[in-house]
């Protein structure tokens, strides 16, 4: 690499150009390579044209601006990008299957949607519901307990760039086996476990610290997760609609506020050859971020007086790219320029390079504009608060962006080049994966199996990391993860956000990766459909979906051609359902040297339940009382625990026959209302068999089923208590209510399949009438309690 | 004094979070409660304009050093004169989870002697670290505890804990007769037990984090200044207790409730 | 033999000590000239080894392993034989 591509400028501080004006492709290539800025060719060529017409080079700053403006983080390549499947073109993934269903399902209560850093849906009383989910897979493969925790803090930071107060977090993790062989781990991995501890105590703390119950989650084991560790964390927010302001204007401050800025999160820069750093680096250059949760929850706090006061004219948080993709997608957003000088930003230490000032990602940093006159109110704020805040610039009425330090000019680009970076071209290949169904003899009694299911890692009670998030604070969970004595996994959380309403907010999620490894199309519609049916399962409605994708690198034809897929179902079932997306994220290129991730889709699901006093809880209320099934069982157990208990994946992979889903989640969601169902709880990894001992291991009763009752039996028992099929629920019906409760069902696949029983045991009868489970409560609740118990 | 005439303070400081919620549990009694940073109440100088002072639960400075320490010490250096003319008439100061945390590094509480220049007793990391669950606590105080007014001697309450440092211990050496003294002068308010209210004896979860004695909350001497590690402010409506949807019966409050109405009893007699 | 390693785990410079640096900020309000504070944590850690030079490595190991993460700590380790 030849240095003279690198032209030191003669200033005070660090400040290169990057001689691009004669490079060859290769240069080209070498300079992005040189610089960590994972630019293709292609891209680098628009760059090398844009400046050539200048008749100047770039500086380091404006390439590692455009670097961080065209990430797939900030501007989502893939997924904005094209597509060549097959014959066809799809223009844009996100276009066509995301963005789509919510246009056509035309929802009047959604008020903001894919535009802002959170989704915004109406709520009540004038109050609105934000909602955002975001990855930290890197991060916290690097150092966990950080990692964990700075995602969280990520995306409350989210939440509060649309103005909203964070409320509630939720938070989905998956980890490799936590008995992974030490031996079998390449060097420098970091061993399930260790990454399982670290994440779960950094995700309590941010939520505890800052004050916001941790309500919602779950936790999910596969192999593809030892090298790819998943971190979804989620954050809903409350807002008063009239104080969602974001009314920008050439002319406003652009104001830092929050902590201050580092090297974090500069990685991947090889800037370091000998003959281009002078002085050598006294401090590291961090990839891995500590977290200051107390520093957020001030932060917070000022920008909540801000809010009400209504100071600011604009907020966003300082995330992926830092003040570069901030700065830029705001001027943009506002159709302004933007004026910054870079030496006013706050530092933690002497000696960062203007580049490196503008893309740090120091965390609990937050930018606001704010009118020129209400500068000073709202400096008072901060001070009051002990955050520190600056002003480091404005908004211009001039599209272009002008970044100075000390006086010096250090970048200058017109904001209509940065924003249209080359669209990419990706190709897809649709690649069926070559599984069979397999062949075994039945048990001849489940009781056995059943308890070795409920040990399952992905079945197991989560109950010793649920206590360690604060899910209690603020006084507003209605339903909880952790429900009653037994701590009952209830299928969805549900907050009480207003104190003059009985309105609540149900929140649910859904994530089924073992079907994806047959069909990523069944996969994602399961996610949907179990994200959902959570919901609909404690009473809630008017659903919103937030979608989050978890792939592998979508340069890999057949990668992105399973991530195609899965969009589309999200299309097919999300119009189907009448659920539209709010919000997503995806996080691609998940690869390590054990391989790639298994591609993973989480829903998140926001829905209203409208009095919190009709919530329906998971645990038997009654001896004596009915039990229901409800949807139909198919012979679905292609990825199921059942299967993989028996270590088979199978074929018959669940699928969502989401037209009939629907008008089942109606009528029970009347069922509901009507105050005729006493418990409820969704079917889903380990199937009837599961819920039905969930069901009663979380009260002081027991319950027998009697398989002889189902409309259509399939062939065996196993089948029938284990398979996963979708939109399916056990219902709990006092036989006073019998009547009207059939009433509501009618024509739907419902049927009376037992009896809560005073004696805690469980049991059932097979199709044959013998006695294939009988296991006692106790026991029952003993193997789910035991596989990961603090004490194990 | 009337109900609506009661003037409640809420002091936090960066890091404290449960302020909304125990401010909202003394309006929904009718009396006034305002939160103010402590910035605040240095500059306005005003602590004594109030009737009652509630440290609220939270990680004030992230609990750096140790839960509570700092904004102990901060307040004791800023506002000490006044906080003990507050204490010295008299008027009622409520810690909660990391308020109780502070009481003790402020040397408020146990407060054998009065107020101690340094803290007493500890609110030590947990046994097994931090925990959010439902709790019993049984009212061992006989009477001279004034937020416990209108809870009966020997009374089972339940209400959530959320800490990972409130396991109450003296010092070792002289645990007993130090013991022995709260007892003598009525300190012990409540204590971890089971829901029939027989005592946890120190055993996990029913004491949920090795508290010594099984003590969750003390007063002073007076029966004025009171800490306990349980969150009352969560307990206080009933669709807040972690099994509501199991009740036939549908009551309007939680058991946490109690402590509020104590308080505001107490100012609303008393003056 | 019975050795007593003294593990002390410390943050790398550069990284963020939000610790160190609320509790320096408060020293200073409490009136203390106080430039700064850097929290650190210390384990003394009884094992067994055969040897010193085995009880250094096995220390070593843990820090890698558990104690300390590499990519933002520091380490530092004094083993003694216990007597």
């Amino acid at each position: 690499m030849s240095a003279n591509l690198f032209l030191r400028k003669n200033t005070a501080f660090s400040l290169f150009e990057i001689n691009t004006l004669e490079a060859t492709d290769q240069q080209l290539q070498a300079i992005s390579n040189e610089l960590g800025l994972s630019l293709s060719l292609q891209e680098m060529k628009a760059i090398q044209t844009y400046f050539n017409a200048k008749g100047r080079n770039p500086t380091d700053v404006e390439l590692q601006t455009i670097a961080q403006t065209w990430s797939e983080h900030c501007f989502h390549k893939t997924f904005k990008g094209k597509i060549r499947i097959d014959d066809k073109e799809i223009s844009s993934l996100f276009r066509t299957y995301i963005a789509k269903a919510t246009e056509e399902i035309k929802p009047r209560w959604c008020i903001s949607v894919f535009e802002d850093n959170a989704g915004i849906i109406s709520f009540d009383k004038g109050y609105g519901i934000a909602a955002k989910v975001e990855t930290h897979n890197h991060p916290s493969a690097v150092e966990p307990f950080g990692g964990a925790a700075t995602g969280v803090g990520g995306v409350i930071r989210d939440v509060l760039g649309v103005w909203a107060d964070p409320i509630a977090c939720t938070d989905v993790l998956g980890f490799g086996p936590l008995n992974y062989d030490y031996a079998k781990l390449p060097a420098g991995m970091k061993h399930p476990k260790y990454v399982y501890m670290g994440v779960t105590a950094g995700i309590g703390t941010y939520g505890n610290n800052m004050g916001i119950p941790t309500v919602n989650g779950a936790i999910y084991f596969d192999d593809s997760y030892t090298g790819n560790v998943v971190v979804y964390c989620g954050c809903i927010g409350l807002l008063l609609l009239n104080k969602y302001k974001k009314n920008a204007k050439a002319g406003h401050l652009i104001v830092v506020a929050g902590g201050k800025t580092g090297r974090d999160g500069i990685h991947g820069v090889t800037f370091a050859s000998a003959e281009l750093t002078e002085k050598s680096e006294e401090v590291s250059r961090p990839a891995v971020q500590i977290a200051d949760p107390i520093q957020e929850e001030k932060l917070k706090r000022a920008l909540m007086e801000i809010r009400d006061r209504e100071l600011g004219s604009a907020t966003t948080d300082l995330g992926g790219g830092g003040m570069s993709s901030a700065i830029g997608e705001t001027a943009e957003r506002f159709g302004c320029g933007a004026t910054i000088e870079l030496d006013k930003v706050p530092l933690k230490y002497a000696g960062l390079a203007p580049w490196e000032i503008y893309i740090s990602e120091s965390q609990e940093r937050m930018l606001l504009t704010v009118p020129p006159e209400n500068t000073e109110k709202v400096m008072a704020i901060f001070e009051k608060e002990d955050v520190e805040a600056t002003a480091v610039g404005k908004l211009t009425s001039e599209k272009r962006l002008q970044l100075s330090f000390e006086g010096v000019t250090v970048a200058d680009m017109d904001m209509q080049f940065l924003f249209a970076p080359p669209k990419s071209v990706k190709t897809a290949t649709l690649q069926p994966v070559n599984v069979e169904e397999p062949q075994f003899p039945e048990p001849a009694n489940l009781t056995e199996t059943l308890l070795r299911l409920m040990a399952a890692p992905n079945i197991a009670s989560k109950e010793s990391v649920v206590r360690m998030y604060d899910h209690e604070v603020k006084g507003n969970t209605a339903l909880k993860p952790l429900h009653g004595e037994y701590a009952g996994p209830n299928d969805a959380a549900v907050i009480k956000p207003l104190d003059n309403s009985w309105k609540g907010l149900a929140i649910s999620c859904g994530m089924n990766p073992n079907y994806g490894k047959i069909d990523a199309y069944w996969m994602a519609a399961a996610a949907i459909d179990e994200a959902v049916r959570n919901n609909v399962a404690v009473g809630g409605r008017r659903i919103a979906l937030l979608d989050n994708f978890v792939w592998g690198n979508p340069e890999k034809p057949e990668r992105l051609g399973s991530l195609v897929r899965a969009c589309q179902a999200c299309y097919d079932v999300a119009t189907a359902l009448k659920t539209p997306f709010i919000s997503g994220k995806d996080s691609l290129y998940n690869e390590s040297p054990l391989g790639t991730v298994t591609p993973t889709l989480l829903i998140t699901a926001v829905g209203i339940v409208p009095d919190v006093r009709l919530t329906v809880s998971i645990d038997a209320k009654a001896p004596g009382n009915l039990l229901y099934i409800i949807g139909k069982t198919y012979p679905e157990l292609g990825g199921s625990e059942y299967y993989k208990l028996n270590g088979f994946l199978g074929k018959s992979v669940p699928k969502v026959r989401a037209v009939q889903a629907r008008k089942t989640y109606y009528a029970l969601t009347k069922a509901i209302s009507a105050g005729t169902v006493k418990a409820c709880h969704d079917l889903s990894e380990g199937g009837l068999a599961v819920a039905a001992a969930e069901m009663a291991l979380a009260s002081v009763y027991g319950a027998e089923l009697d398989l002889r009752k189902l409309a259509e039996p399939l062939k065996r028992d196993d089948f029938t208590l284990f398979s996963e099929s979708n939109s399916r629920f056990l219902l709990e019906v006092a036989e006073k209510d019998r009547e009207s409760f059939e009433a509501i069902m009618k024509g739907k696949a419902c049927t009376e399949i037992g009896k809560v029983t005073r004696t805690p045991r469980l049991v059932i009868r097979g199709f044959k009438g013998d006695v294939t489970v009988d296991a006692s409560v106790a026991d029952l609740r003993a193997s789910w309690k035991r596989t990961l118990s603090s004490e194990a | 004094m009337k109900r609506e005439e009661i003037k409640t303070l809420i002091m936090r400081v960066g890091g404290t979070n449960c302020d909304a919620e125990t401010q909202r549990a003394f309006r929904e009694l009718g009396a006034q409660a305002e939160t103010l940073h402590l910035n605040e109440v240095v500059k306005r100088r005003n602590l004594m304009d109030y009737n009652a002072l509630v440290f609220p639960g939270g990680f004030a400075h992230g609990d750096y050093v140790r839960s509570g320490a700092i904004w102990a010490r901060l307040v004791m250096a800023k506002l000490g004169k006044e906080l003990k003319a507050f204490i010295d008439e008299g008027r009622p100061i409520l810690g909660i989870c990391n308020g109780f945390q502070v009481l003790v590094e402020e040397g408020l509480l146990p407060g054998f002697e009065g107020v101690s220049a340094y803290p007493e007793a500890s609110l030590a990391p947990n046994i097994r670290g931090y925990q959010c669950r439902w709790v019993y606590l049984k009212n061992e105080n006989r009477g001279n505890c004034i937020f416990t007014g209108k809870v009966p001697e020997g009374k089972v309450l339940r209400m959530p804990i959320a800490h990972g440092e409130g396991r109450f211990v003296l010092p070792k050496e002289k645990e007993g007769a130090l013991l022995a003294k709260l007892y003598e002068n009525d300190m012990v308010v409540f204590r971890y037990c089971d829901k029939n209210g027989v005592a946890a004896e120190e055993k996990y979860p029913v004491n949920p984090n090795g508290a010594f004695h099984d003590i969750a909350g003390i007063c002073n001497r007076e029966g004025t200044v009171f800490g306990m590690m349980p969150h009352p402010e969560r307990a206080f409506y009933w669709w807040q207790q972690p099994d509501w949807t199991r009740q036939t019966q549908m009551t309007q409050y939680g058991d946490g409730k109690l402590i509020f109405e104590s308080i505001v009893e107490h100012l609303a007699k008393r003056c | 033999m019975k050795y007593r390693a003294k593990i002390e785990v410390s943050l790398k410079p550069g990284h963020s000590d939000p610790e160190g640096e609320t509790t320096a900020r408060l020293l200073k309000e409490l009136g203390y000239a106080v430039q700064a504070v850097n929290v650190s944590k210390a384990y003394t850690v009884n094992l067994e080894a055969a040897s010193l030079k085995e009880a250094k490595a096995k220390a070593e190991e843990m820090s890698r392993r558990l104690l300390a993460n590499p990519t933002k700590d520091n380490y530092t380790i004094t083993v003694e034989e216990q007597k």
